[in-house]
C-alpha cells in the first residue's frame, strides 16, 4: 500500500491573490474543501508528494517544449508569481523518487524529458500552498505540456498514468499525489470569464460515477471548444485517473468562480 | 510573419529581469534586436494589445506583458472585445 492519499483541483490563480473578489460563499466552499485535503493528507502520513501539474512559460519556451517533464531536483523554488500572495520559498524535492518515476517511464515505453532546475508558477505552489502549507514534504513534480499544442493526447496522458500508479504501488515510500489545474476557462483571452458548467459538471460526474475510460476519449478540440485553452490542463486529472482506476473520487467541491474566471473543483481519491 | 520572434520578445521582457531593465531603458532598441515585421514591431512598441492578439500571441505570454505596464483588467479585456 504505497500510494496513501491523492485528489485533484483547480490552481484559479484567484484563490489566494484575489480571494476577497469572489463570493464569499463560493470562496469559502473552494478553500475550506482545500483545507479538508489538507487534513486528510495529514492523516495519512506522506513521504513525498507526486505533483502531476502545469506551467504556463515559467520554465520552458517554444525553442524547447517538453511534452512531459519529470523534476529530478533537491529543491524547488516557488511561486514565480510576485501577486500569488504566497510567500517565495524553496521546497524539497526527492531526487531519488524522481529517478526512479523516470527509469520506470522510460522502460515503460514513456521518453520522458528530466529537469534537475525547475520553478513552480501558481500550478503547482498553490496546491502545495493549502495541502502542505509547512512545505515539509519532499514533491516531485510532473509538468505536463497543456500550454501550447501540440500537447499529449488524453488517452497517453490516461496511460502514463497507469503506468506511473503501477510504480508507485511498489513503492516503500508512502506517497501522495495531487493533480492540478482545470476545469473550463479561457485565461487571458477574448472569452476570458467563461465558463462551461455542463462540460465540467459532466466530466466530474464521469470521474466520480461513470466509465472513467471515457476520460480518454476527450480530444483536443473537444476540449478547446467546450473548456477553453486552461482546459486542456484536466489532462493531469485525467493522469492520475489513469493511475487509480478502482479508487472512488468524490466532489468536495465545484463551483464556477466568474471573479476567478474559472470553474473549479476539488476532488478526494480513496482506497477502496 | 515571425511569432516566434515576437513571442520570444515578450518572453524574455516577462522572465528576465535584466531584459526587462533593457526594454524599460529603451523599447525601440530591445525590440529592435528581435527579427520582426514591422507589423510585430510597431504593435510591440505601441502595446497594441488587440494586434499582438491578432497576431498569435499566446494569451498567458501577453496578459503578464501587459501587466508589467500596468494594464488593468477592463481595459484588457476592452482591448480584445469581439474576438475570437
Amino acid at each position: 500500500m504505497s500510494i496513501v492519499f491523492a485528489c485533484a483541483a483547480s490552481h484559479a490563480p484567484g484563490i489566494t491573490a484575489w480571494t476577497e473578489a469572489a463570493p464569499k460563499e463560493q470562496a469559502d466552499k473552494i478553500i475550506g474543501s482545500y483545507h479538508r485535503l489538507q487534513g486528510m493528507l495529514d492523516a495519512t502520513r506522506p513521504d513525498v508528494l507526486l505533483a502531476i501539474s502545469v506551467e504556463h512559460w515559467a520554465n520552458f519556451f517554444l525553442n524547447h517544449m517538453p511534452t512531459f517533464c519529470i523534476g529530478r531536483a533537491d529543491h524547488y523554488y516557488g511561486p514565480v508569481e510576485e501577486w500569488l500572495r504566497i510567500a517565495k520559498r524553496r521546497i524539497p524535492g526527492d531526487a531519488q523518487l524522481s529517478a526512479q518515476l523516470l527509469d520506470h517511464c522510460l522502460e515503460s515505453g514513456f521518453d520522458l524529458s528530466y529537469s534537475d532546475e525547475l520553478l513552480f508558477d501558481h500550478a503547482t505552489m498553490l496546491p502545495i500552498h493549502f495541502l502542505t502549507p509547512r512545505m515539509e514534504i519532499p514533491v516531485v513534480p510532473l509538468i505536463l505540456n497543456t500550454l501550447t499544442p501540440p500537447m499529449p493526447s488524453p488517452k497517453r496522458c490516461h496511460t502514463l498514468g497507469r503506468v506511473l500508479g503501477a510504480a508507485l504501488e511498489k513503492e516503500s515510500k508512502r506517497v501522495a499525489i495531487v493533480a492540478t489545474g482545470g476545469l473550463s476557462h479561457w485565461p487571458g483571452e477574448a472569452k476570458h470569464g467563461k465558463i462551461n458548467i455542463p462540460f465540467d459538471k459532466r466530466f466530474l460526474d464521469i470521474l466520480t460515477t461513470g466509465d472513467r475510460s471515457q476520460l480518454a476519449q476527450y480530444t483536443h478540440e473537444e476540449i478547446s471548444r467546450e473548456a477553453g485553452s486552461g482546459g486542456h490542463e484536466i489532462r493531469t486529472w485525467i493522469t492520475l485517473a489513469g493511475a487509480l482506476p478502482d479508487w472512488k473520487a468524490t466532489v468536495l467541491a465545484y463551483e464556477p468562480v466568474v471573479p476567478w474566471a474559472t470553474g473549479c473543483g476539488v476532488v478526494a481519491f480513496s482506497r477502496p | 510573419m515571425s511569432l516566434y520572434e515576437l513571442q520570444k520578445l515578450i518572453y524574455h521582457v516577462n522572465r528576465d529581469e535584466t531584459q526587462r531593465e533593457r526594454y524599460r531603458h529603451d523599447p525601440a532598441a530591445f525590440i529592435s534586436g528581435y527579427d520582426l515585421t514591422e507589423r510585430e514591431a510597431s504593435a510591440a512598441l505601441d502595446l497594441d494589445i488587440r494586434t499582438l492578439y491578432m497576431l498569435g500571441v499566446h494569451s498567458l505570454l501577453l496578459r503578464p506583458f501587459t501587466l508589467i505596464h500596468k494594464v488593468p483588467n477592463e481595459d484588457y479585456a476592452k482591448a480584445l472585445a469581439g474576438l475570437d
